[in-house]
């Protein structure tokens, strides 16, 4: 090592082996940013930025720093002109003259693209040269003030400006800015080191309207007038280290609210939102005194500020003591369903507060630490809040969404570490072992914040694991080894037979490994038996061939004298036992009780069995569980076990809710010997109706939630009821309409918006498809009758809503829900005319988004060309970004036609289309891309899209992927396309899956090599155009680093064994309570992908640049030749260093140690 | 002339009665008052020397003499109304008369003239008389603590409530059959009027009349509509606000009372320090205690300072 004993330097180091070491030949120390005009009406800023850096290499000779949209004025070093240029390969992944439309192709260059810029891997779009003059104050290691400035004009990402085109000023029209993106975005904004493990102070200033207020992050010093007194600045200081990813801003005529409990506390909403803002805001406290509680030490910043902005990017984005919120999440009093959601998202930015932008992670690898400690003191903070039944449903909502986003796509994997990693290197996150995990860490957590080393407020998996056996003595090597060498899941089946003779209980526990997303699990396992004498819990011991598992049974024999039955939590109950097999003494029995494995259990016990479970079980997973699994028992003795639930008003009120679902299922099954009125009928009317006259519902009066829930549940399962002919009886449908004429809100104290509109999506329920005489026209003649009265309410609830709007429109949403159901059923003409409307830019969100969906799934159902160009123009031309990001997210889940499938749709020139848009019309916004990307695979799979013409003759690889079987593109498809079949066809794992191009197939490598190499090489020529030999370890070969960038939502890696099987590897993290959490939204992730060629053939660039650069410029005809031999030289390379050990925990750690100049 | 006022009095009158009622022994009350006022005219003529005057000449007097007089009545009517009489006082003629530019005190000596003429008292004519058919029962005397120059009462029958004896519905189940109907015809009604008087979307291609939608109207600033609450259900909060209260927070309670516009930092720090004076007051004994920065006074540009805007900028480091 050089002597690099300076302070910046070794800061980051730690002792031990995982210290952090920069990728950067320098260490920022500060930053200022200041922002001196903003235009609303041309959308546009203008500033500068100066960062103040240590150098830590003696010849550095280039700084690069990331930089997107910006365009740059003029760059000076402590004051001498500095040479520099900026170049951005992510504008355009692939190049124009390309005629490739594979995706694995694109995946590669966009791969290299990403990770030319990727401040984890050291570098950026800015490049500067040192003046010359400075070399010799470089080479003392010195100080450089680097300044830039800059300007931004009409941003696509990274600021979004919001201007309501009405009559005033910009601040009587509400007009504000925000910055925004997926993970680090900053560099939109303004020239940073865009990296989550670059910490620095900073200064932030910003010059606005003296109408306007600035909210940005750290104290706000001061504020002072411009000299006109027509702006003022403000003045922002952070004194805490911060990275510049957890940079924000946020600007607008806000009205501030200082928090009455907290007054370093302040809230900021748009005009005329004050008294929402009040009530929304009132509980923030309580969530800052659970946190400070639980982790036993203070709340990191000075201070803190909610901004509730319109148009968000997404719900929440927590920066550094500053969290910007959707407007749309403020409520009145009145309002009961959004309050809970509304302060879940204000605990799960507060949680992120702690963990995330306090605390920063060294490098992506190290992401799921931080979102998974803020999950789980969210998660802590529901179970305090909400109670432990809210909070294991939580638990277990998570649990299945990840069974069945890693069953779909295959394994989860979240600490990768790119070729030849060392096992320990990787991690598997899933929220149930993590919270064993967390509360033995909080106390090391806490820990930490006392400590101001800024190395130290950058986490690690290494790092985390280290305090877990530091502060609680344990060894959770076996837990993590299980969980963290496999992805995926376990998938126990289970079954079991009494042995009377024996007394015991023979259970049998087989598992499915070999499908994608599963794994094998050894290790302990617990069970619960309920028998007649109480609740028995046993841990077997799961090993490799251990199917069976003999439990003795406590019980001798059966009940002779009548006696309570004691329940696991030691209450006594009476149970009915005649039900009961006589010779048995088992009631029921549990499968990992806990949730402590990542696994999906299908048990097999008698209707019996999971009716007493249902019953008596007080776990209400278990309640869930066996409401299930009775839907496949269409008895009369499941039927009174679900109606006693409903009943039942201590039972959790969303297990009565799913009874109410699963007996609606179960009457369907039972239609011909069901008897009585229909389900749920008679129930509801003793629980809400008049006594007296029981046709008329009570009038509204939702004090108790419970019930309200219930009550908005049940008209909904009852939809769902059908006659012998398939019709949903008039019986129900009248009923429904009755509550809704009857329904009378003048009493209540709260809104009924949501109970009226769950009353219309009732009557969506109900509606069953036309019988169609011959495909006759659809007019109102022949309308039947039914269809009329539920069209009548529709247009009464949609017209009534533009004189008396509810809250978030609710009603309006579920109209047009309702209405693409009569449409899709063939009762009203199909036609996308009247959403088309409704999803114009300036109705509210929520409207547009149901809008939206229903032109999609009309450009889904009736293949129409028209509609599909409307919604891509939409894709590229909306003002919100959301809305965009919708969009593609719909059309993914419900694509218009799919790889496999004949669609005139599919064409040509809707290839084109969609590549330009993933190639160049996406690049100011990583989740758009990404959600392009999403799309162009579910449409045409990784490879040449099956509707293009055969590609010309002269394109020697095109030509090889037509034919035949021996051919490298086509083997992975062959195997991802057998997947596609049952799986989630946005599953990006096969594109991470799709392995290093060695290993199949030499000739692979050429397909990559055309635009990787473009960029590559453009990169280098530009390089060699500074004269000073290139800094070591700037190029240097760096995989899961690259990975920020790319990955909107869920960062995925892959790990990067050399095999033909794709390994169904991907990242996932998880969004807290994510009512955004779709696993559709799972992105891919190229970089990880990104096959070893194009790291070694950067890392080899600078060094062989020269030829490089003639070669490509002047050969590029005679490529393949050239290519061979660099090839041999490449793999030579990228083999090298796979056999060197990894010195540090981190791909962001970084292989620097190995260049050169360092090792010299 | 002494008797103007009478006669003012008489005209106010007769043109409040005369307008209002125009039955056969109304017409015949003005042709008699006009007969009088012609012989009015025609003495004055007279003493201002006319042989004989034309008859349109005469009739044109009259008119004006009329509309003169007409005005006096009307004008001294609403003086005495203003200060709440219903018969005017001589002050109020009075008053009237200097308002319309006559000079009152010429008036004696014009009534005292030596040419003046006497004119024969204008033969009764019937009052019109109120039909009968509207009076029903008789008209209750003031109590007697009203003055008797308040108006009577008015006819019995506009105040007498009149018992029925049919049974009022009260049965719940017809009530509130009754309420959804009325609802849903008033709703149904309001839409499809505003459905008929603006743009509309319908769902048959052949039918826009039947299912008609109010057409889909971008707003410019959506998230207003779709998160403040109406104003019905503003209304209805703090009805059943005020009727049932429960443990519900205070803090809730209060937002909603606060008006929704304007509330600078002064006004929010008011409502802050009062909404919670016992947390405020327990932490620190002083009034403001709430040093936010966002509430702090902006502060004047520095460079000024050196001259003038010293004297701006004191006062406000001391207030920090």
């Amino acid at each position: 090592m050089p002597p690099t004993d300076l302070e910046p330097a070794r800061m980051n180091r730690k002792k031990g082996d995982k210290g952090f070491e920069s990728p950067r030949p320098y260490k920022l120390t500060h930053q200022v940013v200041c922002i001196n005009n903003i235009n609303f009406q041309r959308k546009s800023v203008v500033g500068f930025v100066e960062l103040t850096i240590f150098p830590t290499v003696a010849n550095l000779n280039r700084i690069k720093l990331n930089s997107k949209q910006c365009r740059i004025y003029r760059v000076r070093i402590n004051d001498l002109e500095a040479a520099f240029i900026y170049n951005d390969p992510t504008l355009e992944v692939c190049h124009n003259e390309s005629k490739q439309r594979n995706l694995n192709y694109f995946s590669n260059a966009y791969a290299a693209a990403v990770s030319a810029v990727d401040p984890d891997a050291g570098n950026g779009e800015l490049c500067i040269k040192v003046p010359s003059e400075l070399w010799k104050h470089v080479d003392e290691l010195k100080v450089l003030k680097i300044h830039i400035n800059f300007s931004l004009d009409q941003p696509k990402g990274g600021l979004h400006f919001v201007v309501p085109n009405v009559e005033g000023s910009m601040a009587e029209r509400g007009a504000h800015v925000f910055s925004c993106g997926y993970q680090n975005s900053t560099r939109f904004w303004f020239p940073c080191v865009d990296s989550y493990s670059e910490l620095c102070t900073w200064k932030l200033e910003f010059t606005v309207d003296a109408a306007m207020v600035a909210v940005s992050n750290g104290d706000l010093v001061e504020t002072v007038y411009t000299h006109d007194m027509r702006k003022k600045t403000f003045h922002y200081m952070l004194t805490i280290p911060t990275a510049a990813s957890n940079i924000s801003l946020a600007i607008g005529p806000f009205e501030i609210l200082v928090d009455p409990y907290m007054h370093e506390v302040t809230h900021f909403c748009l005009p005329q939102l004050l008294p929402l803002l009040k009530h929304t805001t009132s509980y923030l406290h309580e969530v800052f005194e659970f946190y400070e509680e639980i982790l036993t030490c203070r709340y990191p910043y000075s201070c803190f500020k909610t901004v509730f902005i319109d148009e968000a990017y997404v719900e929440v984005a927590a920066y550094a003591s500053m969290s910007i919120f959707s407007t749309n999440l403020l409520h009145s009093a009145m309002i009961i369903d959004e309050t809970p959601l509304t302060r879940r998202c204000l605990a799960q930015s507060l949680a992120q507060q702690f963990f995330g932008c306090f605390i920063s992670r060294m490098s992506w690898s190290d992401e799921w630490v931080l979102k998974g400690i803020s999950g789980y003191i969210y998660g802590l903070w529901m179970k305090k809040t909400f109670g432990v039944n809210e909070y294991r449903h939580w638990i277990k909502e998570e649990l299945d969404k990840i069974v069945a986003y890693e069953l779909k796509t295959g394994g989860v994997l979240l600490h990768p570490i790119f070729g030849g990693g060392k096992e320990k290197d990787k991690y598997v996150y899933y929220p149930e072992v993590f919270n064993k995990l967390l509360s033995l860490a909080s106390t090391a957590s806490s820990q930490k914040f006392q400590s101001h080393m800024w190395s130290q407020m950058l986490v690690s998996t290494y790092g985390f694991l280290k305090s877990i056996s530091n502060v609680s003595g344990k060894d959770i090597q076996p837990l993590i080894k299980q969980w963290v060498d496999q992805s995926g899941v376990v998938k126990f089946y289970g079954s079991f037979a009494f042995n009377r003779k024996r007394n015991v209980l023979e259970l049998e526990i087989k598992q499915d490994y070999t499908s994608p997303g599963t794994q094998k699990y050894v290790g302990p396992l617990k069970v619960t038996v309920q028998e007649l004498d109480g609740s028995f819990n046993h841990t077997l011991q799961i090993e490799e061939n251990s199917l069976k598992h003999d439990i003795p049974c406590h019980s001798k024999s059966r009940r002779n004298k009548k006696k309570k039955i004691p329940l696991m939590n030691g209450e006594e109950v009476d149970m009915d036992l005649s039900a009961m097999d006589a010779d048995s003494p088992l009631l029921w029995i549990r499968i990992d009780p806990d949730m402590s494995v990542l696994r999906k259990v299908e048990f097999e016990q008698a209707d019996f069995m999971w009716q007493y479970q249902l019953r008596y079980e007080r776990d209400v997973v278990a309640q869930q569980e066996s409401i299930l699994a009775l839907e496949k028992f269409p008895t009369p003795a499941s039927r009174l076990a679900l109606t006693d639930i409903l009943e039942q008003e201590q039972c959790f009120y969303r297990v009565r809710m799913s009874a109410c679902f699963c007996l609606a299922k179960i009457a369907n099954s039972m239609v011909s010997t069901w008897t009585g009125p229909p389900a749920m009928k008679s129930l509801f009317t003793r629980m809400f109706c008049c006594k007296t006259c029981p046709n008329i519902v009570k009038t509204n009066n939702f004090m108790s939630f419970q019930s309200y829930f219930l009550q908005k549940t049940m008209p909904v399962a009852m939809a769902l009821l059908r006659d012998v002919h398939n019709l949903c009886p008039k019986e129900v449908l009248t009923f429904i309409l009755d509550l809704i004429k009857y329904n009378d809100n003048r009493k209540n104290k709260f809104s009924d918006n949501y109970y009226r509109a769950e009353m219309i999506d009732a009557l969506a329920n109900s509606v069953t498809p036309a019988v169609s005489v011959n495909n006759e026209v659809r007019t109102l003649d022949n309308l039947n009758p039914d269809v009329r009265l539920i069209l009548e309410e529709i247009t009464r609830f949609l017209n009534m809503e533009k004189l008396l709007p509810s809250y978030r429109h609710t009603i309006t949403v579920s109209c047009l829900r309702a209405i693409r159901v009569l449409q899709k059923n063939g009762h009203v003409p199909s036609d996308p005319a009247l959403f088309k409307s409704y999803a114009e830019y300036g109705h509210f969100v929520d409207i547009r988004i149901a809008a939206l969906e229903a032109v999609v799934d009309y450009t889904k159902v009736d293949r129409s060309y028209e509609e599909l160009q409307w919604l891509l123009n939409m894709i590229q031309n909306d003002p919100v970004p959301y809305v965009r990001h919708k969009i593609l997210n719909m059309l993914t889940k419900n694509p218009p036609f799919t790889k496999n499938m004949e669609s005139p749709l599919c064409n040509e020139a809707l290839v084109d289309q969609l590549w330009k848009l993933m190639n160049s019309g996406t690049s100011h916004d990583w989740r758009l891309r990404c959600g392009a990307v999403d799309l162009y695979f579910t449409l045409f799979g990784l490879s040449r899209p099956s509707c293009l013409p055969l590609p010309e003759l002269g394109l020697v690889l095109n030509l090889k992927e037509k034919k035949a079987v021996l051919n490298p593109t086509i083997i992975p498809e062959v195997i991802a396309g057998s997947q596609e079949a049952t799986m989630n066809p946005s599953s990006h794992a096969q594109l991470v899956g799709f392995q290093n191009p060695f290993s199949s197939s030499q000739d692979e490598e050429e397909i990559d090599m055309d635009t990787v190499h473009d960029s590559q090489a453009f990169i280098s020529h530009h390089l060699n155009m500074l004269e000073r030999p290139s800094t070591p370890g700037l190029s240097k070969y760096r995989p899961a680093s690259s990975r920020p960038t790319i990955i909107p939502q869920h960062p995925s890696g892959c790990d990067g064994t050399p095999s033909t099987k794709p390994q169904w590897n991907m990242e996932f993290s998880r969004k807290g309570t994510g009512r955004e959490q779709s696993p559709l939204e799972m992105s891919m992730h190229p970089a990880a992908a990104t096959p070893l060629s194009v790291f070694t053939k950067e890392s080899t660039s600078s060094k062989h640049s020269d030829h490089h650069h003639h070669h490509h410029h002047e050969h590029k005809k005679k490529k393949k030749k050239h290519k061979h031999k660099h090839k041999h030289k490449h793999k030579h390379d990228s083999k090298e260093k796979d056999k060197e050990p990894f010195t540090f925990s981190s791909p962001a750690s970084g292989r620097s140690i190995h260049s050169p100049s360092l090792s010299d | 002339m002494a008797d103007t006022a009478a006669t003012a009095g008489a005209g106010s009158s007769g043109t409040r009665s005369g307008s209002k009622q125009s039955t056969n022994p109304a017409d015949n009350y003005h042709l008699a008052r006009r007969r009088t006022l012609q012989v009015v005219v025609s003495s004055l003529l007279t003493e201002a020397g006319f042989e004989s005057a034309e008859k349109a000449s005469v009739e044109t007097l009259t008119e004006m003499l009329q509309s003169y007089i007409s005005e006096i009545g009307r004008s001294a009517k609403s003086y005495c109304e203003h200060t709440a009489r219903t018969q005017p006082t001589l002050s109020d003629i009075v008053v009237t008369l200097v308002e319309m530019g006559f000079n009152v005190d010429t008036l004696p000596a014009y009534a005292k003239r030596s040419q003046r003429m006497v004119i024969t008292a204008p033969p009764v004519t019937n009052q019109p008389v109120t039909p009968k058919a509207l009076t029903a029962g008789q008209n209750r005397p003031h109590p007697p603590h009203i003055p008797s120059h308040f108006p009577e009462f008015p006819d019995p029958h506009t105040y007498i409530k009149t018992p029925t004896y049919r049974e009022p519905v009260s049965d719940y189940q017809v009530l509130r059959e009754k309420a959804a109907s009325q609802r849903r015809d008033v709703e149904r009604a309001l839409t499809r009027f505003m459905a008929k008087t603006g743009k509309t979307q319908s769902l048959f291609k052949d039918d826009v009349s039947t299912f008609p939608l109010i057409a889909a109207r971008p707003f410019t600033i959506p998230y207003l509509t779709a998160l403040l609450p109406s104003e019905l259900e503003m209304q209805q909060m703090e009805e059943t606000d005020s009727s049932e209260q429960d443990e519900q927070t205070d803090t809730e309670n209060l937002s909603l009372h606060i008006s929704t516009d304007d509330s600078g930092a002064e006004k929010e720090n008011a409502s802050v320090l009062q909404q919670n004076p016992a947390l405020s007051g327990s932490r620190n004994g002083e009034e403001n205690i709430i040093d936010n920065p966002y509430l702090r006074p902006v502060k004047k540009p520095k460079i000024r300072r050196k001259k003038r805007t010293c004297l701006c900028c004191t006062p406000q480091t001391k207030i920090k």
